[in-house]
């Protein structure tokens, strides 16, 4: 189970064909959909692609379920979309069209991206490779986890809370979500337009900088896409980072500030210990710093605001009138009625009704306005820090994946929900941020996060380059724990 | 106690041509408190009325579009996932009213 | 009492553009359904909206020609709703950011002049169109995605007479600048009309909206019928019936039916497109576009009153259409005296074409030609009679004028020709001559039909009546 560069070396020197690595692809796809439900859709006739176009020719890769494909399936993982057929391409697919990369399947997520836990998708739950009885996390759960189980070595996601970076995680490979526009969203089902970002899931920074390099790009057809065309992510790496400035929230990592203290997080804490020493000893320097408590509480609750707003609004389409599966029903009323009833799972459904709520008249500028002067003040406050350091780094987690009975998607209340949920920060602030594996706890991984400033991507992989170069993680393949 | 209560939760989802069940009600309903004791918290950080609410991640410059349209899509693709068709429009239940 | 009525308007125009606004798809009319659509207007999941340069620009020059203020930053905002004619669930409009505000139109209404003031214009979307059948409805979505521009006036209109007059000048303007057809039959303009009561120096009584109005006179008979209305439960003490509520107007029984009241009012929780940053209009950009800002019709026909001299019913007929004003702009910029050739584009050239329903474009004899046979009826070279049947032989023909002007058809303008041929007339007349010199002056008209017979008409007749007038 090779890494993109590795396989690109074996196909550029005549040892493999792209239709070998395919063909080992799908069975491999097979297999793992049978241990953890990965995929929706398996595309069994995808053929190798023997023309060298790019760095990515003949390279087998999935595509989570919420991206545009011609003629395949795309149902984001939801009931209102089981039968679709799109017939364009997202962007993002056409470029690696061009670039020859083959896809071999859709990728089980959570529904329309609004979870964290990859159980809320319509053809089930998402099982984490190294222990079937936990969650990968979401919501590019199929594609975190068959990334993880070596299917392929690499698999689209997309990120609007954490949903590359957290599944990233709790399956022990590299998830990275560029600075917002970077890459193209037309063909993207959309979850919260100003959060929603695409991204990556590999198992080395240097797959994930390939990749990117790949997918990113202006588009016209997304107004919010940015020209990134003097930045080549690859080339960039030089694994040197002395003189480099890390901070990380040290009011979030005293564990005297928590209420539960659990084994897990004192050996999160104590890991992340050893990994800023690793840093030190690259030559970067590492300092915490204070964050306003007030603001990191208001995280959780800001992000549930506009992400429910935003989502409640992209998903008016959904009537199942001019696509989707149509209601019952005497009247229009009715039959778009039963579509979304129907067709919705409960938690999207409470998502919405939350949304609706944030966005009335008389509730917007307590909640849906202040919730975006909130978003404001942190990155007003990030980009303050941005000034001073690099980048930012952070455990992205208490521990390891949850165990799937334990799987809420309620919201809760207290300081490791914000712990929880702080990468939204990357979201909030379009920064580009990448999760990489950093330690174990009882033979399952943990992952840091590090994040930088906007359009200063080159920066952070550097960072997690060479991060990754001083651990044992980098490629590595879940090894199922008893 | 709560301002909220399960008809008002069921305006809502109704306003969004939602039904929700009792169970998924009752979960709304949780969720609207802590929301609501959140955003209380929220409130009462100074200053923040006068904070602009953030729209966009950051300031994104870009380009209007010319003019120049697109080839329309065929009939075919258009209307290939629409379950009621009729000819080359969409066809739904008689619209009464406005 | 006294009531007064309060009458606020929202206008909304369909501009004309290659590609919609938000959509990349074709803006045009199609008589087949569905045949000018793309992804997008169908809201497919993932399509995303960009922004066409052309409809903005527009957006903005109506916005200068209303003297709004234009915003700094321009914002989109979604105004969400579940309807079947609105796939993507929210129109793309502008509430907190449009294109202009604070502005005010001059108009004319009854031969005053009287200043509009306007709230804002704001640059949105059409919806798709529903052609309902029996038990059905079908989606149309080619209009899906079309530029509006929708005005909305202040309250500050009193009567139908003056809401029409404003209608009428907006529709002159968008024509004028060509940024919609603004054809009312062709459902390019619809109205939303609020009225209220109250008397006079009173604070506004309570508003009632009458929605999708789609013609000006509908829009005269619906304010007629709402004052009516609503002084009827006024003066008969039962004005707290009047409530805050959505109307429609129905043409059949010229009344107004209610729709929903404002306890049924739906909140559309407008908030920011987030797929569209905000935009900065440049002061550089506005003075661009201030530029391509021609004189309007009212501008116009003040310049043909003061500096032509023509009179304000010439004038007006003249602006009334921009091709006319154009076309008679030309004539002038040819050298073509000024109440000639308004006299020539009023009266020959307007009848032809409404004869024959065409166009000013189609209209074969242009400008140039016009001239042509101006300059010949100033040189004497033909009659202005002869002028009519060559205007309409070159119109017949569709060949050039100069082609009936012949020396055969020429006019007689030779002095000497003309005295040798009159001498001749006079001296087979003598009878006639002396009855002429014993009185009956009505005579003198026989010697002219006379020379004219003579000359098969051909005789200049100015100058046959000098010299009849020297020798009689």
């Amino acid at each position: 189970m090779k890494t993109v560069l590795e396989l690109r070396e074996l196909l550029d020197t005549n040892q493999v064909t792209s239709q070998a690595l395919v063909d080992e692809a799908l069975v491999l796809a097979h297999q793992n959909q049978e241990k953890c439900n990965s995929f929706v859709t398996i595309l069994d006739d995808a053929k190798g692609n023997h023309e060298k176009k790019s760095l990515l020719s003949g390279i087998p890769y999935v595509i989570k379920d919420n991206f545009s494909t011609t003629g395949i399936l795309s149902t984001g993982s939801s009931n209102t979309l089981k039968n679709y057929i799109p017939f364009f391409n997202a962007t993002v697919i056409e470029k690696l069209k061009e670039a020859g990369a083959v896809p071999i399947a859709k990728s089980t997520m959570d529904e329309f991206g609004m979870g964290g836990t990859g159980t809320t998708g319509h053809t089930g739950i998402v099982k984490n490779p190294w222990d079937p009885s936990r969650m990968t996390a979401g919501s590019s759960a199929g594609s975190a986890a068959c990334v993880a189980a070596g299917v392929v070595p690499f698999a689209l996601g997309t990120d609007t809370g954490d949903s590359i970076r957290k599944p990233a995680a709790f399956c022990g490979i590299v998830g990275y979500k560029p600075t917002y526009g970077l890459i193209s969203r037309y063909g993207l089902f959309p979850f919260a337009s100003s959060l929603d970002h695409v991204g990556v899931l590999t198992r080395s920074v240097e797959d994930a900088c390939a990749t990117i390099d790949v997918m990113k790009g202006m588009d016209e057809r997304d107004q919010t896409s940015l020209d990134s065309s003097t930045m080549h992510l690859l080339d960039s790496l030089t694994g040197d980072i002395k003189g480099k400035k890390l901070f990380y929230i040290k009011n979030l990592l005293e564990l005297d500030a928590y209420e539960k203290v659990s084994d897990s997080l004192k050996s999160t804490f104590a890991q992340f210990e050893s990994t800023l020493d690793l840093l030190r000893n690259a030559g970067a320097i590492v300092e915490g710093i204070e964050f306003d408590m007030v603001l990191l509480n208001a995280i959780p609750t800001t992000y549930v605001c506009i992400s429910c707003a935003e989502a409640t609004s992209n998903l008016s389409n959904m009537t199942g009138f001019s696509f989707g599966s149509r209601g019952e029903g005497s009247t229009y009323i009715e039959s778009m009625k039963n579509h979304r009833t129907l067709g919705f799972s409960p938690l999207i459904k409470r998502r919405f009704v939350i949304g609706s709520y944030v966005l009335q008249k008389e509730n917007q500028e307590k909640f849906f306005l202040n919730a975006q002067r909130v978003r404001r003040l942190v990155v007003d406050k990030m980009n303050e820090l941005f000034k001073h350091y690099d980048a930012m780094i952070m455990p992205c987690s208490e521990g390891v994946a949850t165990k799937l009975e334990q799987a809420g998607n309620m919201l809760q209340n207290d300081l490791l929900e914000v712990l929880e949920n702080h990468m939204v920060i990357g979201n909030f602030g379009g920064f580009p941020s990448i999760t990489i594996p950093n330690g174990m706890i009882e033979e399952l991984p943990i992952g840091v996060n590090i994040t930088g400033k906007v359009l200063d991507d080159e920066n952070i992989l550097n960072i997690a380059y060479t991060l990754e170069a001083k651990m044992s993680y980098k490629n590595q393949i879940a090894k199922e724990v008893n | 106690m709560s301002k909220f209560t399960a008809q008002l939760v069921d305006d809502y989802a109704d306003k969004l041509l939602i039904g929700l069940t009792r169970e998924e009600n009752a979960s709304v309903l949780n969720e609207f408190d802590i929301i609501e004791a959140n955003m209380n918290k929220i409130n009462d950080i100074a200053g923040l009325s006068s904070v602009e609410p953030m729209t966009h991640p950051f300031e994104i410059e870009f380009e209007l579009r010319e003019d120049l349209p697109d080839e329309s899509d065929s009939i075919e693709q258009l209307l290939q996932n629409c379950e009621k068709k009729e000819g080359r429009e969409v066809e739904v239940p008689k619209v009464v009213g406005e | 009492m006294t009531l007064l009525a309060t009458i606020g308007l929202e206008m909304h125009c369909e501009m004309k553009s290659n590609a919609k606004v938000f959509s990349r798809g074709k803006n045009g009319y199609s008589e087949i359904p569905n045949s000018n659509v793309v992804a997008l207007d169908l809201a497919l999941p993932g399509t995303m909206p960009t922004i066409n340069k052309y409809c903005v620009k527009n957006a903005l020059k109506m916005s200068m020609i209303l003297n709004c203020e234009q915003p700094e930053y321009m914002y989109f905002d979604r105004k969400n709703y579940y309807y079947p004619d609105l796939p993507k669930g929210f129109q793309i409009t502008q509430f907190h950011h449009p294109v202009g505000i604070n502005g005010n139109v001059v108009i004319e209404v009854n031969g005053e002049r009287k200043s509009i003031l306007i709230h804002d214009i704001h640059l949105e979307e059409d919806t798709a169109s529903l052609d309902h059948g029996f038990d059905s409805t079908y989606i149309d979505y080619n209009r899906c995605g079309i530029p509006l521009l929708e005005l909305v006036t202040e309250p500050c209109i009193h009567s139908a007479l003056e809401a029409v007059a404003f209608l009428e000048h907006m529709r002159s303007v968008y024509k004028y600048t060509d940024i919609s057809e603004a054809d009312t039959k062709k459902g390019q303009i619809r109205c939303d009309v609020n009225v209220s009561l109250a008397e006079e120096g009173a604070p506004l009584g309570t508003k009632v909206e009458i929605k999708n109005v789609n013609s000006f006179s509908n829009v005269a008979e619906a304010i007629n019928y709402e004052i009516k209305r609503q002084s009827e439960l006024i003066e008969s003490g039962r004005q707290d019936e009047i409530e805050q509520e959505t109307r429609r107007f129905d043409e059949e029984s010229g009344t107004t039916i209610r729709m929903r009241s404002k306890a049924d009012a739906i909140d559309y929780k407008y908030f920011v497109e987030p797929n569209i940053p905000k935009y900065k209009i440049t002061k550089e950009w506005l003075e661009n576009i201030r530029t391509e800002i021609t004189e309007l019709a009212l501008e116009r026909k003040d310049k043909y009153i003061k500096q032509y001299g023509l009179s304000d019913y010439d004038a007006g007929v003249l602006v009334k259409e921009r091709e006319v004003s154009d076309y008679f702009e030309s004539c002038i910029a040819l050298g073509i005296d000024a109440k000639i050739a308004a006299n020539w584009v009023t009266v020959q050239i307007l009848a032809y074409i409404n004869k024959y329903e065409l166009t000013l474009n189609e209209f074969f004899l242009t400008p140039e030609m016009l001239k042509t046979i101006v300059d010949k009826i100033n040189d004497g070279t033909i009659s202005s009679k002869q002028a009519k049947e060559v205007f309409f032989k070159t119109l017949e023909n569709n060949k050039k004028p100069e082609e009936f002007i012949s020396k055969e058809n020429a006019q007689i303008s030779d002095r000497k020709e003309l005295e040798s041929i009159i001498e001749v007339i006079l001296a087979n007349n003598q009878k006639q001559v002396e009855e002429y010199h014993n009185g009956k002056s009505n005579l003198f008209d026989f010697f002219v039909g006379q020379v004219m017979k003579e000359t098969r008409g051909k005789a200049n007749p100015v100058l046959t009546k000098e010299i009849l007038n020297e020798k009689l």
